[in-house]
C-alpha cells in the first residue's frame, strides 16, 4: 500500500527532524535527561517524612532513678533527642515558644513512690501543636518510649503493660523510610512536568517561528505530525525513567521487586499520556509563553496534589478523589509502588494501565482534532 | 491548450468586518511569472495564504493546477511549492537537513529524494553549501536554499510570498534570473513583492489596492493605461514653490515630487515641455531643465492607489 508507505515516510521525516532540532538543543537535552535525576536527587535528600531527632525536654520534679531513666530513655531513643532539663512546667511554654522544643515531659514529684507501690502512675507530655503531624509523631515515639522504660521500673505485680500488645510490622517497607515512599511519586511528578513542556513548546516553537505554516504547505497530515511530533520525546523520555530508577535504586536502595514489562509499559503509556497533554496546550496556545504557564500548572498541581504522591487519594474530598481518576500521575504512581515495592505485575496492575491508556488516547485524539490544518 | 494554472473566481475572505480580500477574480497562464503587487496589509499575503489552501474562503473559490481550495486543499498543497513569508528555513539544521525533512514530507526518498536534492542545489547554485549550518548563511542565499525547498517535489506552480524581502540588490538579481529561469522551462510562478523594479520582470501583474484587484495587465499596457500622456523629468531650482503654477496649467494630468526634482505627466500638445518650462520660470524656478522620460511601475502604483476606482478618473481628475 503506497498510501501506508507514505504515512510512515512522513511520521519518519517529521521525527528524524523533530531530533535532529533535540539533539542540536542543549537546553532541551538537559530539562530532559539531567533535571529529573536532579530534582530526584535534591527531593530524595531534602524530602522526609520520617522524624528524626525530634527536640524533647525534661521537667524532672521527681529527682529519683526512675524518673532519671524515664529521661534517659528519651535521650537514647533515635528518635528523640534530650535537650535540656526545665525546672518546672511553666518553662515549658517557653521552650515551645523559643522553638527550643517540640515537646515537654513533665515528670510530677513522687513518681517513683508511685510506681513503687504499684499505683498508677502519671506523667504529662506537652506537645506544641503548631506543626500538626510533628505533634502526632512526638506523641507516639514518645509514648511508646515512656512505656518501655516505665514497666522496668513497675513494681513487681504492677498492670503496667496493657492485656493485649500489638506487634506491627509494616510489610514492603519494614524500616519506615521515606525514600521509598517518595521516589516513585517523584518519578511520576517530574516526568509528568518535563513531558509536558517538552512537547508544548515543540510546537509552540514552530508556531512562533511560523514553520507550521510551511509545513500546512505540505502534505504532512495532523495525525503525521502529531506522531512524529511525539515520538522522539517519547525515547527521550524513556531514557529519563530509566536514568531515575537507576538513581532511586543506587542512591535510595529503592528495590525492584515486580515486573519489568509492566513497568514499561505503565511508563511509555504515562508518557505518551503527558506528551499528548503538551501537544493540546500547544496546539491551543500557540505561543512559548502560554504554553510553558499552562503546562506547568496543569501538570504540577495534579500530579502533586491529587496522585498519591503527598496525601493519600482516600484523604481527598470525594469530588476531588473522583476527579484524581482522571490524574494520570495517580495511576503511574500506583503502578510503580506496585511494581518496584509490592512486585506486582500485569495481572494486579491491569486497572492501573487501562487507565494510562484510556488518558493517552484521549489526548492524541484531542490533539489530532484540535490540530485544524488551516490558520483561521 | 487553455487550461489555465491558477483560476480565481470571486474570491473573498472578511476577519470579522475587515475585507482581506474582497471579490478578486482572475488567472494566471500556465509557465508564466504573474506578480501580485501592494502595499503592506493590501491583501497579497491573504490571497496566497487562500491560494495553497492554508486559509478557506468567506466566499468564492479558486482552482489551482486542476484542484480547488476550498474542496480539495490536499490536492492543492501536492501540486504546489510555497515558500512564505516570515518562515524560511529550520536556522538550527543544515542545508542537507531542511532539504531532506521537506522532500520526506512531501513524500520523496531513499535515491529519488538525493536525486532531487542534487538537481535543485544545482538549479539555486549552492551543492559546496549542502553540509552548512543554515543560520550561518547571509539573507540571500538563505532565500535560495528555501527556493530549492519549495522546488524539491517538482510542483508545477510556486507561490513565492515577498522571496526578496530584506535581500541585498546583487542576490535579488540573482533570485530573479532563476524565476525566469523557473518560468523558461514551464514552472508557473506566482509571486508577491512591493518591489517596483522586481514587478517589470512579470509578464502579468495584478494591482491589490485595500483587498481589491484594481488593475490587471502586463507592466507596458499597464503604464499606458494608468499613466497616459508623456512623462517629463523637470530639473531646476525653486520647482518647489513653483510647482503650483502647474496645477492650473491645462494639459498637465499629474504632478509627482520625485529625487530632487519632479515627474510632470502630461498630455500629447505639451509633450515637448516647452510650455511646462515657461510656466515654472514664471513662477520663480530657475535652471529649469526638461527631458521627457519613461513612467515606471511606481508611477502606475501611485496612481491606482490614489484613484483606485480606475484609471478614468485619474485622467479626468488630471485634466483641469
Amino acid at each position: 500500500m503506497n498510501g501506508i508507505r507514505l504515512f510512515f515516510l512522513r511520521i519518519y521525516a517529521v521525527a528524524f527532524k523533530e531530533a535532529l532540532h533535540v539533539r542540536r538543543d542543549v537546553q532541551t537535552m538537559i530539562m530532559a535527561l539531567v533535571m529529573p535525576v536532579v530534582l530526584v536527587l535534591l527531593f530524595g535528600f531534602g524530602v522526609s517524612f520520617d522524624l528524626d531527632h525530634l527536640a524533647i525536654a525534661v521537667a524532672d520534679q521527681d529527682h529519683t532513678p526512675a524518673s532519671r531513666a524515664v529521661a534517659h530513655a528519651l535521650e537514647t531513643s533515635s528518635d528523640l533527642r534530650l535537650v535540656g532539663g526545665l525546672d518546672s512546667a511553666a518553662d515549658a511554654e517557653q521552650a515551645f515558644h523559643r522553638g527550643d522544643a517540640v515537646g515537654v515531659l513533665v515528670v510530677p514529684r513522687g513518681f517513683a513512690a508511685k510506681l513503687a507501690r504499684g499505683e498508677p502512675s502519671d506523667v504529662q507530655l506537652l506537645v506544641a501543636g503548631s506543626d500538626g503531624s510533628t505533634a502526632i509523631q512526638v506523641l507516639a515515639k514518645a509514648e511508646a518510649v515512656i512505656g518501655a522504660s516505665a514497666a522496668r521500673f513497675a513494681a513487681p505485680g504492677a498492670s503496667v503493660s496493657l492485656p493485649i500488645s500489638v506487634a506491627t510490622y509494616i510489610r514492603y517497607n519494614p524500616e519506615g523510610r521515606s525514600a521509598l515512599m517518595i521516589v516513585p511519586g517523584l518519578v511520576a511528578y517530574i516526568l509528568a512536568i518535563i513531558a509536558v513542556l517538552l512537547t508544548a513548546l515543540a510546537i509552540a516553537r514552530e508556531w512562533e517561528r511560523g514553520s507550521m505554516e510551511q509545513l500546512f504547505c505540505t502534505p504532512v497530515g495532523r495525525v503525521e505530525i502529531v506522531v512524529g511530533k511525539l515520538l522522539p520525546y517519547l525515547v527521550l523520555g524513556v531514557i529519563a525513567v530509566l536514568l531515575v530508577l537507576a538513581a532511586g535504586a543506587w542512591v535510595f536502595d529503592v528495590p525492584f521487586r515486580g515486573d519489568l514489562w509492566t513497568l514499561a509499559a505503565a511508563a511509555v503509556l504515562f508518557l505518551i499520556g503527558m506528551l499528548g497533554q503538551g501537544l493540546v496546550i500547544s496546539v491551543l496556545a500557540r505561543n512559548q509563553m502560554i504554553a510553558t504557564q499552562a503546562g506547568v500548572l496543569s501538570s504540577m498541581l495534579p500530579s502533586m496534589l491529587l496522585s498519591g504522591f503527598l496525601f493519600p487519594v482516600e484523604n481527598l474530598p470525594t469530588p476531588l478523589r473522583i476527579f484524581s481518576n482522571l490524574v494520570p500521575a495517580r495511576h503511574f504512581i500506583a503502578a510503580l509502588r506496585g511494581v518496584l515495592l509490592r512486585g506486582n505485575g500485569f495481572a494486579e496492575l491491569s486497572g492501573e494501565l487501562l487507565a494510562l491508556a484510556a488518558f493517552a488516547a484521549t489526548m492524541l485524539l484531542i490533539a489530532a482534532l484540535r490540530f485544524r490544518r488551516r490558520l483561521d | 491548450m487553455t487550461e489555465h494554472a491558477i483560476e480565481v473566481h470571486g474570491l473573498s475572505k472578511h476577519f470579522g468586518a475587515f475585507r482581506a480580500v474582497d471579490d478578486v477574480s482572475f488567472h494566471v497562464e500556465t509557465g508564466e511569472i504573474f506578480g501580485y503587487l501592494g502595499a503592506n496589509g493590501a491583501g497579497k499575503s491573504t490571497t496566497i495564504r487562500m491560494l495553497c489552501g492554508l486559509l478557506g474562503p468567506t466566499t468564492g473559490d479558486a482552482t489551482v493546477a486542476g484542484h480547488s481550495v476550498a474542496d480539495d486543499p490536499l490536492g492543492v498543497r501536492r501540486a504546489i511549492g510555497y515558500m512564505s513569508q516570515k518562515f524560511s528555513l529550520y536556522v538550527d539544521l543544515t542545508v542537507e537537513d531542511n532539504l531532506a525533512f521537506f522532500g520526506g514530507a512531501y513524500g520523496l526518498s531513499g535515491k529519488h529524494l538525493r536525486t532531487r536534492m542534487d538537481e535543485v542545489l544545482t538549479l539555486v547554485d549552492l551543492r559546496d553549501a549542502r553540509t552548512a549550518n543554515t543560520a550561518d548563511l547571509p539573507g540571500g542565499i538563505r532565500q535560495r536554499v528555501a527556493l530549492a525547498n519549495a522546488l524539491l517535489h517538482a510542483p508545477r506552480i510556486v507561490f513565492l510570498d515577498e522571496p526578496t524581502a530584506g535581500v541585498d540588490p546583487a542576490s535579488r538579481r540573482a533570485f530573479w534570473r532563476l524565476i525566469r529561469r523557473l518560468a523558461n522551462e514551464g514552472t508557473t510562478v506566482f509571486v508577491t513583492t512591493h518591489y517596483m523594479d522586481e514587478a517589470e520582470y512579470c509578464a502579468r501583474i495584478g494591482l491589490m489596492v485595500a483587498g481589491r484587484l484594481v488593475a490587471l495587465d502586463t507592466p507596458s499596457a499597464l503604464k499606458t493605461l494608468w499613466v497616459p500622456g508623456t512623462m517629463l523629468a523637470v530639473h531646476g531650482a525653486g520647482l518647489g514653490p513653483a510647482a503650483r503654477a502647474l496645477d492650473t496649467l491645462a494639459g498637465v494630468h499629474a504632478v509627482e515630487p520625485f529625487g530632487a526634482g519632479l515627474h510632470v505627466r502630461v498630455g500629447a500638445d505639451l509633450g515637448d515641455g516647452a510650455a511646462v518650462t515657461r510656466a515654472l520660470l514664471a513662477a520663480g524656478a530657475s535652471d529649469v531643465s526638461v527631458v521627457v522620460t519613461e513612467a515606471s511601475l511606481e508611477d502606475v502604483f501611485l496612481a491606482a492607489v490614489a484613484t483606485p476606482e480606475g484609471p478614468a478618473a485619474t485622467a479626468a481628475g488630471g485634466a483641469k
